[in-house]
């Protein structure tokens, strides 16, 4: 594991964007407005930040939030590398406690972290899944550049920029360290956790709190879902996005198990092995832990009517 | 345009296959410094346009700098500003300057405005005693004086202590002081590993100071600055070296983070050894720093000072800059 923790990853974005609009609102009502969104995170910081913790390990740094009384964290799949690394957490008020990572993914960059010891942690609530609306106001939390006790942890405000598959984009700046972190909306309920950054300093990247809760049992028993570990299970080869009752398929790879099942674009798929799917990466997980050859069982939803088909999984080509 | 597309640049090369589009719709122009917001700041954004200038040395821009008189004296960050004879304002207009007083304590300086009869415009300082508490709404003028940018406090008020100069190596935990002083490692790239210094090395004197214990290192250590040389004596075996060490920078030597400096681009020369700063997340530059800070109404609350990283900069607030301020005008 070269240091995988504490990156961010960089991403080069090149692009345009045109702005043109006329201010249709009052300036004195909007200057209101915007203090009226200091007041509100002004007056959510101190409990929020009792949920925040600084992560170490040997070889790096990242952050976290405690979600559950008994002392679950969320961060980072690159923060914790493996499953069952003891670890460093530091809570807001600087007291250190160890720690042991549990699993989480590649493919969304979500991790857990579990606290030792059998203590009563002050924690976060979890929004809903899919609240993270665009253009709503949003709080970064987190250690950039490490735990630094004088600084204190870091306030970032911004704005959700838009929500896709496992990823929020917003302007809340992050920097190596904030890996892990939680983003609030202004109920003081955590949306995201930090993941990545790009070059633009208002285009940073976060983890859907979704990601977690459809997966939960899986990154909480299992090994982290590494890409390497992906190839050698099933195989489908659809490429979906989310979609109202489940995942929209929108297109077939040629010659794979699912254009054998005859599994075609505009497929919604509802469930499998009676599973809901609510997430891509829950649809990855599921197959992937299946073997070639595998039988698995599809309910799907064609042009407004349920079916229910068999697949046998194919293998991923290399 | 539409979208927006993005190369990805994998810095872990085992992470992340898959690559993401992501539209810019209408609510991003209302995000935090889009035009909507920036739109609403009215006569604040204007106070804050017309009391910032930029400052130019052989045609490159290497500060801001801050009016705060109708003389045409104003503020800047004295370690950026050193050599600059021009300044722009905000409507374009190109004017002469020169240095008046600098402070080494705070690293700010105060200039002014030559060959002009103008009464200038000037900062109106925020009287009100706010705490300027994380999560405060700040602004300041963009580095180019063509926007202004929004941006929340985002840490404690504090003092920030004088980084000093390292070698870039830990010491034997024992300290006998028959043996002197050995290395138990150094790290890769630091001052020690570029001088030659190597493990089990032992240091026997610094400039001429019989070394005994690593506390002594330590406390000769905390005096010195980056770039200081220092004479060492060391005995490898049986053999008896001098060794020159040019100090490094304790951030650069031990940080974790090394890339969070290559992400966040240049930054302030001097970032350290203020007495208290204000920390904000606008996204300025190296040579941007000598502006004002402001509320969202345009009043003036701190000067910005140092430009620390991506997410980061210092800006030193009216409590520290007025009493300096007082004294300086008494002269002038």
């Amino acid at each position: 594991m070269n240091n995988l923790v504490c990156n961010l990853f960089v991403i080069f974005a090149a692009g345009l964007i045109s702005i043109h609009s006329q201010p249709n609102q009052d300036q004195e009502e909007y200057l209101e407005d915007l203090l009226g969104v200091q007041k509100k995170i002004q007056s959510l910081l101190p409990m929020l930040k009792q949920s925040v913790v600084a992560i170490e390990s040997v070889d790096g740094a990242g952050s976290g939030v405690i979600v559950t009384e008994d002392g679950l964290v969320l961060t980072a799949a690159h923060v914790i590398g493996e499953r069952g690394k003891e670890m460093t957490v530091i809570l807001s008020d600087g007291q250190r406690v160890n720690a042991i990572s549990k699993g989480g993914s590649e493919i969304s960059d979500a991790g857990m972290i579990q606290l030792e010891g059998n203590l009563k942690w002050p924690f976060a609530e979890m929004a809903d899944s899919s609240k993270a609306l665009a253009n709503e106001w949003c709080i970064a939390l987190g250690h950039p550049n490490g735990y630094d006790p004088k600084r204190g942890m870091v306030l970032r405000t911004g704005k959700i920029l838009s929500t896709k598959d496992e990823t929020i984009r917003t302007n809340c700046r992050l920097l190596g360290g904030d890996s892990g972190g939680p983003l609030f909306n202004l109920e003081g309920k955590i949306v995201g956790i930090h993941s990545r950054i790009s070059r633009s300093p208002d285009d940073n990247f976060h983890i859907t709190i979704e990601s977690y809760i459809s997966n939960w049992e899986y990154f909480l028993s299992e090994e982290i879902l590494t890409f390497n570990k992906l190839q050698g299970g099933g195989f489908l080869g659809v490429a979906c996005e989310k979609s109202e009752n489940g995942l929209r398929v929108l297109s077939v790879v040629p010659q794979s198990a699912a254009e054998m099942a005859g599994i075609t674009p505009m497929d919604e798929l509802l469930r499998l092995d009676s599973i809901p799917l609510d997430t891509r990466e829950k649809l990855t997980i599921l197959v992937s832990s299946k073997q070639p050859d595998d039988t698995i069982s599809l309910e799907i939803l064609r042009e407004g009517k349920e079916k229910k088909i068999k697949v046998s999984l194919g293998k991923r080509s290399q | 345009m539409k979208t927006l597309s993005f190369l990805f640049f994998l810095l872990c090369a085992k992470f992340f296959l898959t690559l993401h589009l992501f539209g810019t719709t209408q609510h991003e122009k209302e995000a935090v410094n889009g035009f909507k917001v920036l739109e609403f700041l009215g006569d604040g954004k204007k106070e804050i346009r017309n009391t910032t200038l930029a400052l130019f040395r052989n045609g490159k821009q290497i500060s801001l700098g801050t009016l705060i008189d109708a003389r045409g004296l104003f503020l800047s960050k004295a370690s950026a500003c050193v050599g600059a004879k021009f300044a722009k304002t905000s409507s374009g207009e190109i004017v002469p300057i020169r240095i008046r007083k600098r402070d080494p304590k705070t690293d700010l300086a105060l200039l002014q405005i030559t060959e002009s009869s103008k009464v200038w415009p000037s900062v109106n300082w925020e009287k009100k005693r706010s705490k300027l508490s994380e999560g405060t709404w700040v602004t300041c003028s963009s580095p180019s004086l063509s926007k202004v940018y929004l941006s929340t406090v985002t840490g404690n008020l504090r003092e920030i202590l004088k980084e000093g100069g390292v070698m870039g190596v830990e010491f034997n935990g024992e300290d006998n002081s028959s043996k002197g002083v050995s290395l138990e490692e150094v790290f890769p790239h630091s001052a020690a590993d570029r001088a030659g210094l190597r493990i089990n090395d032992q240091i026997v004197s610094i400039d001429g100071l019989h070394i005994k214990s690593s506390k002594q290192i330590y406390d000769y250590l905390g005096k010195k600055d980056p770039g200081d040389l220092l004479r060492l004596q060391v005995k490898r075996k049986d053999k008896r070296l001098d060794v020159r060490v040019t100090l490094g920078h304790r951030s650069v030597t031990f940080d974790l983070f090394n890339r969070n400096l290559l992400i966040s681009g240049p930054t302030s020369k001097r970032k350290d050894n203020f007495p208290l700063v204000l920390q904000h997340d606008a996204p300025m530059n190296n040579t941007s720093m000598g502006g004002g800070l402001f509320t969202p109404y345009g009043y003036c609350v701190g000067i910005n000072i140092a430009r620390v990283d991506r997410v980061t900069n210092y800006a030193l607030p009216t409590s520290i800059i007025r009493p300096i301020l007082g004294n300086w005008l008494k002269d002038i």
